[in-house]
C-alpha cells in the first residue's frame, strides 16, 4: 500500500472514531493529496518523496481529524445550547403549575438533563449548569422571593459537572488505548 | 504569521479567494498560498473543515466536477457569501485604517 492509501486509511479511522466520517469528504481529500504529488512530481521529486511531500503539508491524521472534529462541535454546541434553553424554559414552566406537586420529579429532570448533554458533548458545565437551572431560581427570587428555589441551580450544577467529569474520564480513557 | 491569528481571518480569505471564481481545494490552498507570498502557510487538511463550515453557513456552494480524470469538488460564492464578503471587506478596511493610524505607518 502506497503512503497515500495508508494515510487515508488511517484518516478514514480517525474520522469514523470522532463521528466527522463521509465518504466525499475522503473523496475530496485523495484528490487533493493526488494533485499535490503530480506538482510535486513536476518539481522533479521522485514518487516516494512527492507523497511523503503531499502528505506533509496536508498535515497529520491527528491534527486533520480533529480540525474536522472542531468544526462539527461548533455546530453541535449551537443545537445542545437550544436544547438547554429549551430544557429550562420548560422546568420553568413545569414549577410555576400551582397544582403540580413535583418539586423531586423536577429535581431528578434538571439532574439528568444537565448530566446527559454535558455526557454528550456541551463544552462548558458552568453554561450548561446556568441555562438550564437558572429559570426557576430567577422567577421565584423574583416574583415570589422564594430564595430556596436557588436549590434548582446546585442540582443543575451537580448534574452538568457529574456528565462533564464522565465525559472527559471517558476520553483520557479512549486515548490512552 | 502565527497560524492562531490567521485561523481568526481564514474564512475572509477563503470567501476572498473564491470572489474571483469557482474553485476546487488544492486551487484554493495554492491560491491562498502565492497571494500571500507563502506567509500563509496553515496544514492544507485543516481549511477543508472550514470550506464545509462556510458551505453549511450557505456563504459557499460546491458541486462535483466529473469532467476531469478525478471527481472534484468545486466550491463557488453564494449570494449571501458575496454579501458576507462585502461586509467583511468593510470592517477589514476600517480596522486596518485604524491600527496604521495609531502605529503611525
Amino acid at each position: 500500500m502506497n503512503a497515500i492509501a495508508s494515510y487515508l486509511k488511517s484518516l478514514e479511522r480517525k474520522m469514523k472514531k470522532n463521528g466527522t466520517f463521509h465518504p466525499d469528504t475522503l473523496t475530496e481529500i485523495e484528490s487533493h493529496l493526488l494533485d499535490s504529488v503530480e506538482a510535486n512530481l513536476r518539481r522533479g521529486l521522485n514518487q516516494a518523496e512527492a507523497e511523503k511531500e503531499a502528505l506533509l503539508r496536508f498535515g497529520s491524521v491527528n491534527v486533520v481529524s480533529s480540525s474536522f472534529e472542531k468544526e462539527r462541535i461548533t455546530v453541535m454546541q449551537k443545537i445542545l445550547i437550544g436544547v438547554a434553553v429549551m430544557a429550562g424554559l420548560f422546568s420553568l414552566y413545569v414549577d410555576t403549575r400551582p397544582n403540580w406537586d413535583d418539586t423531586g420529579v423536577l429535581a431528578m429532570g434538571i439532574l439528568f438533563v444537565c448530566g446527559l448533554l454535558a455526557l454528550i458533548g456541551f463544552q462548558r458545565p458552568w453554561l450548561l449548569a446556568l441555562v438550564v437551572g437558572a429559570w426557576i431560581p430567577l422567577h421565584g427570587i423574583l416574583f415570589t422571593h422564594n430564595y430556596g428555589s436557588i436549590i434548582a441551580l446546585i442540582i443543575a450544577f451537580i448534574g452538568a459537572y457529574a456528565g462533564w467529569v464522565v465525559r472527559t474520564g471517558f476520553n483520557r480513557f479512549r486515548h490512552s488505548v | 504569521m502565527n497560524n492562531e491569528t490567521l485561523k481568526g481571518h481564514l474564512d475572509f480569505l477563503l470567501l476572498s479567494i473564491l470572489s474571483n471564481g469557482a474553485a476546487h481545494g488544492y486551487a484554493v490552498i495554492e491560491s491562498l498560498r502565492q497571494r500571500s507570498g507563502g506567509h500563509f502557510d496553515l496544514p492544507e487538511g485543516t481549511i477543508y473543515p472550514a470550506l464545509h463550515r462556510l458551505e453549511e453557513q450557505g456563504l459557499l456552494k460546491s458541486r462535483w466536477d466529473e469532467s476531469s480524470p478525478r471527481r472534484r469538488k468545486v466550491y463557488s460564492l453564494t449570494v449571501k457569501g458575496q454579501g458576507s464578503l462585502t461586509k467583511r471587506q468593510a470592517e477589514w478596511m476600517a480596522f486596518s485604517k485604524a491600527i496604521n493610524a495609531t502605529v503611525g505607518i
